[in-house]
């Protein structure tokens, strides 16, 4: 499974590109109350990756849950130069989606968002490796392992 | 997707840059779920109006929105904000905190929201129909409008909203749609714990259903009866523990009046039975803190209703809250006034609890009160407690919290 190299087909959900570094969940994640949006850590002290930082990271993990809120804080970090740089998720609730597309339409950034991933993203790859994705395409490849 | 000529009109600018801006992330986001077209909204309510959550990126937005003539198209309610309006330092509201939280409300009123300050929105001014199409954020009041009135809309984001108010629409998709309505996974209640079912088990089921059921549509079977402010109590769980916008009750809610109802001919995937066991074990999820000296305790999250007001000042006539803890609880404006004229704010106040009008503890910043444990009725509230208040979290019954409140400590459920 883990092999040096990979490419990923997934299913493109919000435009951009971006190439850098992984942080990868197997459990959901909330953002509002979840991370901290003046630094881009992980503050959700039952989430594994409490005290992480998401910052300029591409973020991989199952699905968003809980708040409505979440596009506040993301756009509060996304104005702080904090949020992750890219997310790819099994399955992508609207709310993740709207995220990207509110950072485009109030703060000219683009946050590619990948989702349909199969299975457990700790099974395809781990915090750390490095990644391209592309948003356009649904195309994740993963460059070399941590 | 298929627009109307209004629409194209909207997107060359007609109707102003904040509608041009609006509609498009509306479009983009039906386009990223394959909706066909936009449908109108008879309301929308935002969840961007608490400084908490909208931040100084909130006031970026809303200021341009507003200086570009941004005005909402349908009836706009709000979420609660971070400050109690006219009592914030009785909170130890930081001064510069509340004037943000103003500038806020101030913007919010120049795009014609109505101030209503609170996550339950359908008490007053904000009343759905069945059937109808809304674009609603704020989780509680998404899954209390879709499962238990039967309108219809997703689960909106803060900001995805006020685009939703500003041009009347939102994508046709998910849940605007009947055959994205029914029931997917089933929770089959046990007689052992229907028989005898308590009302805090209410937040507890939804915990546990949220917990299952992910994003996907429970159904539950075998709860006999219950009211408006026990299903709004166990959609705030499930909402806040899962992203459950929309369950059926069998028996209970409009869209489930039987199990075939609520399965709409196909038997869902998954069956889950809740017992006492279940109950238990959530229970144990829901507490982060043992037994003992509490020094808040919290009530009214969602907002309370003029029944729990009614129930609040019973438990609490000629009684006190002890000297080393907070009572304090949560409702809108409109609840305020009638339980201020039934006189249960006056027995509520004597008692030396604080009543918390349009805002809750989870909006406010509460760093200033160094609480350690918190007690609370509410799921949504156990769930956000350890990140929003940062206390250890004990939830009970709501005759447990008062009587918490009154002795200073809580005892084991």
């Amino acid at each position: 499974m883990n092999s040096p190299h990979a490419i990923l087909q997934g299913k493109a959900c919000a435009p951009g590109h971006f190439e850098g570094e992984a942080v990868v969940s197997n459990q959901p994640f909330g953002f509002w109350q979840g991370l901290d949006p003046l630094t881009g850590t992980v503050i959700d002290q039952r989430h594994e990756l409490c005290g992480t930082s998401l910052k300029g990271k591409a973020f991989f993990f199952p699905y968003g849950r809980g708040s409505t809120g979440t596009p506040g804080i993301f756009l509060e970090a996304v104005r702080n130069a904090c949020a992750p740089a890219a997310i790819v998720n099994t399955k992508s609730e609207p709310m993740i989606v709207m995220c990207s597309l509110l950072a485009e339409a109030f703060f000219k950034v683009l946050i590619p968002i990948v989702d349909g991933l199969e299975g457990d993203p700790k099974s395809i790859l781990k915090t750390g490796d490095w990644v391209r994705i592309d948003g356009t395409t649904g195309i994740i490849d993963v460059i070399s392992r941590s | 997707m298929h627009l109307t000529e209004e629409e194209r009109q909207i997107l060359d600018g007609a109707f102003g840059e904040p509608q041009r801006i609006a509609l498009n992330v509306l479009i983009k986001l039906g386009d990223a779920y394959g909706a066909e077209g936009m449908v109108e909204i008879a309301s929308a309510h935002i969840v961007g109006s608490s400084y908490q959550i909208a931040g100084e990126a909130g006031i970026e937005i809303y200021s341009k929105l507003v200086e570009q003539g941004a005005k909402v198209k349908v009836r706009t309610t709000c979420d609660p904000g971070s400050i109690d309006f006219s009592r914030w330092q009785i909170f130890k509201t930081p001064p510069d905190y509340a004037e943000r939280q103003v500038k806020i409300a101030e913007l919010l009123g120049q795009m014609g929201v109505i101030p209503t300050w609170t996550c339950t929105p359908y008490t007053a001014f904000n009343v759905p129909r069945y059937g109808e199409d809304l674009g609603w954020s704020e989780s509680s009041a998404v899954i209390f409008a879709n499962s238990v009135i039967g309108a219809r809309t997703n689960r909106l984001a803060a900001y995805v909203d006020v685009c939703a108010a500003l041009v009347g629409r939102v994508p046709r998709f998910g849940l605007h749609l009947p055959e994205c309505r029914r029931g997917q996974v089933l929770f089959e209640v046990a007689s052992e714990l229907s028989d005898n079912f308590e009302d805090h088990f209410f937040p507890v089921l939804g915990y546990f259903v949220g917990q299952k059921a992910g994003d996907r549509i429970p159904v539950i079977n075998g709860v006999q009866k219950a009211t408006l402010d026990q299903l709004k109590a166990f959609g705030a769980a499930a909402a806040a523990s899962g992203s459950v916008a929309l369950y059926h009750m069998v028996g209970i809610t409009p869209e489930a009046r039987t199990l075939d109802e609520a399965y709409r001919g196909r038997q869902p995937a998954d069956r889950t039975v809740v017992g006492r066991s279940e109950i238990d074990n959530t229970l144990e999820q829901m507490n982060t803190g043992d037994s003992g000296a509490v020094d808040i305790v919290g009530l009214g999250c969602p907002h309370a209703s003029i029944d729990q007001m009614r129930r609040y000042a019973a438990l609490l006539k000629g009684k006190y809250v002890h000297p080393s803890t907070e009572l304090w609880i949560c409702a809108n404006t409109v609840v305020e006034d009638m339980a201020r004229q039934m006189g249960y704010i006056e027995t509520i106040e004597r008692a030396g609890a604080k009543l918390m009008v349009g805002t809750c503890h989870n909006d406010c910043p509460l760093g200033a009160w160094n609480f350690r444990r918190l007690a609370t009725d509410s799921g949504k509230f156990a769930y956000y407690t350890p990140t929003t208040v940062g206390t250890k979290c004990i939830f009970a019954s709501t005759e447990a919290c008062i009587e918490a409140a009154i002795r200073g400590r809580i005892g084991s459920l």
